[in-house]
């Protein structure tokens, strides 16, 4: 077992017990906090996939940007508590709709996909490290994938205006 | 091969297959509005570990296509944050609350 795998390993198991965390938050700042926690972790795993643009991106943007809009609209919406049933196993079982079903069903998920991994000859080795990963990224993005990346630019500026129409109060108009 | 190649690509896939099914619990699970958003954040996570695990072991021409849907994925992701924010916001401003079991006008 090689250092890079126990590295991988431990770094998995935080990323996924922060995910863990905010499935199960009671105070809905905790799930902020243990998201924040879950972003930081992927970035993380793009360190490890050799992807570092794209990890200094998932940082200022994930748990940068995104974080902070969600503090704002928990700050905002005066909703500490999750103010819904709290997902405890004895609360799950009893309630057969609300508990019982998304686990079944994003448990079954899980083992169809782990069944249909383990059943995939997949390639053994990675792919030839990039010597400059920022040039390997935007190569493509902006030749082939030039079109795309305006038209995600369009998107984003709709919903800058969308969210700031949305929110703007009546008495402003 | 020095960096990943102690790592598997099986290891990424499971990882990020444990993300998701996480990320659609608590989204179907919750009925705070605010919470539901964050099960989408991990799913679309989730998805950006698969992409980019894809284009670091699966071999394609020039370039990293997978980083760059992984970017397309963030574009969108952050889009879709900022709209559904300023809609839990209105809500919770006219409504009083953001529990999705409440929010039912529009039910037949």
């Amino acid at each position: 077992m090689t250092s890079t795998l126990v590295i991988f390993i431990v770094l998995s198991l935080l990323t996924l017990y922060a995910a863990y965390r905010v499935a199960t938050a009671h105070l809905i700042t905790h799930a902020a906090l243990f998201l924040a926690g879950t972003f930081a972790g992927v970035a993380a795993l793009f360190f490890m996939l050799q992807a570092d643009f794209l990890a200094a991106v998932q940082l200022l943007l994930y748990a940068g940007a995104v974080m902070a809009v969600v503090v704002f609209a928990i700050m905002l919406s005066q909703m500490r508590e999750a103010g819904d049933h709290v997902p405890r196993w004895v609360d799950a079982l009893r309630s057969p709709f609300f508990g019982f079903l998304p686990l079944i069903s994003s448990v079954a998920l899980f083992v169809i996909l782990l069944i249909s991994y383990l059943d995939t000859p997949w390639p053994s080795s990675a792919t030839a490290a990039a010597v400059n990963s920022t040039r390997y990224v935007a190569v493509p993005l902006f030749q082939s994938y030039a079109l795309p990346f305006e038209v995600a630019s369009v998107l984003l500026l709709a919903a800058l205006i969308g969210a700031i129409v949305l929110t703007r109060r009546e008495d402003d108009r | 091969m020095p960096g990943a190649s102690g790592v598997p690509l099986i290891g990424y896939l499971i990882v990020a297959a444990a993300m998701f099914c996480i990320g659609a619990f608590t989204a179907l699970r919750r009925t705070n509005a605010i919470m539901i958003l964050m099960g989408i954040e991990l799913m679309l996570n989730a998805v950006n570990v698969n992409l980019v695990a894809f284009s670091r072991f699966v071999p394609a021409g020039n370039g990293a296509r997978g980083q760059v849907f992984a970017l397309f994925v963030l574009a969108v992701a952050a889009a879709e944050a900022a709209v559904g924010l300023a809609m839990v916001i209105i809500v919770s401003r006219r409504r009083d609350t953001i529990d999705v079991d409440h929010i039912n006008l529009m039910r037949g």
